[in-house]
């Protein structure tokens, strides 16, 4: 007898809930979470809503680009008297800091900038598709296909100079306040493929203070 | 007792006057003779002024200055801009800038470079430098300049 009430309500509930309609219209859809920030677009060269103290994608356009107008003022790189052939790649980019990230974010991004803006001051090799091409290479020589339109080469080209770089961080946290502070450090170099000697340098850094990191994924 | 004070302070006065000329310990900021010198534009204009620095943002136009803007060729042609930018409040600003290089007929050459950040310590300058991706097609360049976090 206790229970009859409670039980009442809740069939009653359910009941109620089982009548309510969904409004699948156009235009007036509505969802679970119709209170949240609809998706906007933002500017990936400026700081967007979601901000930590890892590497983001002002951070990523800044330095991409920076290094890429840079390593233009660099005589051995940009003016030479035959344009040197280079290899911009994830390779030797290593990730020793603290953030999560994708390294090709940052070289696909240096790579194709350089290569839109170099216009033939420089020469690119795709390492990353050595085995594309030498496929291609086999099936052209066995007359499996025919030639294709372009002359043939001897060999893919080989590299004069290639990226190698480092990300670095310093972390440092306050247990009372919460807060978080990062030190990013990102080393580019251009090293000389026959001597090893770094014939160009850059390097772009910050550091950032939140209290709240957010998770990068 | 008065005796004493008062030779004490006419002595510090009299050291006082040997003094040499206080050294200024700080960048020049009269804001009233760069106000005088800026080419303040209220309405929108049909003409963006060529090599200069261009402060966008009305919320640091009286708290930071282009002491000065110069542009150079590289070895390899490109162009380089410098600007000299002075924080004039007694406090840390951080602000960023970015150039936009034109050809001979005042055309956007390349891309507009992406925003520099730099930081300015209370009453210090700093300098802002930029590239240009073109070499011969360069000819003019304007810096926007503003205030960011």
């Amino acid at each position: 007898m206790r229970f009859l009430p409670t039980v009442a309500a809740i069939t009653a509930g359910l009941s109620l809930a089982a009548c309510q309609t969904v409004d699948n219209t156009p235009g007036n859809r509505t969802f679970g979470n119709s209170s949240g920030t609809p998706t906007t677009y933002v500017d990936p060269g400026s700081m967007g809503p979601v901000r930590g103290v890892g590497i983001e994608s002002q951070d990523i356009i800044g330095m991409t680009d920076q290094m890429m107008r840079d390593m233009l003022t660099e005589p051995r790189l940009a003016s030479a008297a035959t344009p040197p052939n280079v290899i911009i790649d994830s390779e030797y980019f290593q990730n020793d800091s603290s953030s999560r990230l994708n390294k090709n974010v940052i070289t696909d991004r240096l790579r194709v900038s350089l290569n839109r803006a170099a216009s033939g001051r420089m020469q690119f090799v795709g390492r990353h598709y050595a085995d594309m091409v030498a496929k291609e290479r086999e099936l052209k020589r066995k007359g499996v296909t025919d030639k294709g339109t372009v002359p043939g080469a001897k060999a893919q080209k080989g590299g004069d100079y290639r990226l190698g770089g480092r990300i670095n961080s310093l972390d440092a946290r306050d247990p009372k306040s919460g807060i978080v502070q990062r030190y990013n450090q990102i080393v580019f170099e251009m090293v000389d493929l026959e001597s090893a000697e770094i014939v160009w340098s850059g390097m772009y850094e910050f550091a950032k203070a939140a209290q709240d990191d957010i998770i990068y994924r | 007792m008065r005796f004493k004070s008062s030779a004490a302070t006419a002595l510090l006065l009299l050291l006082g006057a040997c003094s040499p000329t206080p050294m200024v310990v700080s960048p020049v900021c009269n804001m009233g003779a760069v106000d005088d010198q800026r080419q303040l534009q209220e309405v929108p204009s049909l003409e963006t002024p060529m090599n200069s620095v261009n402060i966008t943002d009305k919320s640091i136009i009286n708290k930071m200055f282009a002491n000065n803007v110069t542009a150079r060729r590289t070895a390899t042609g490109t162009v380089e801009v410098i600007a000299q930018i002075i924080n004039c409040t007694d406090y840390p600003l951080v602000a960023e800038a970015r150039t936009q290089f034109y050809d001979t007929g005042k055309v956007p050459s390349e891309p507009v470079s992406a925003w520099k950040r730099f930081h300015l310590p209370a009453k210090t300058s700093n300098a802002y430098r930029e590239s240009s991706i073109g070499t011969r097609s360069v000819e003019y360049y304007t810096v926007e300049m503003r205030e960011t976090k």
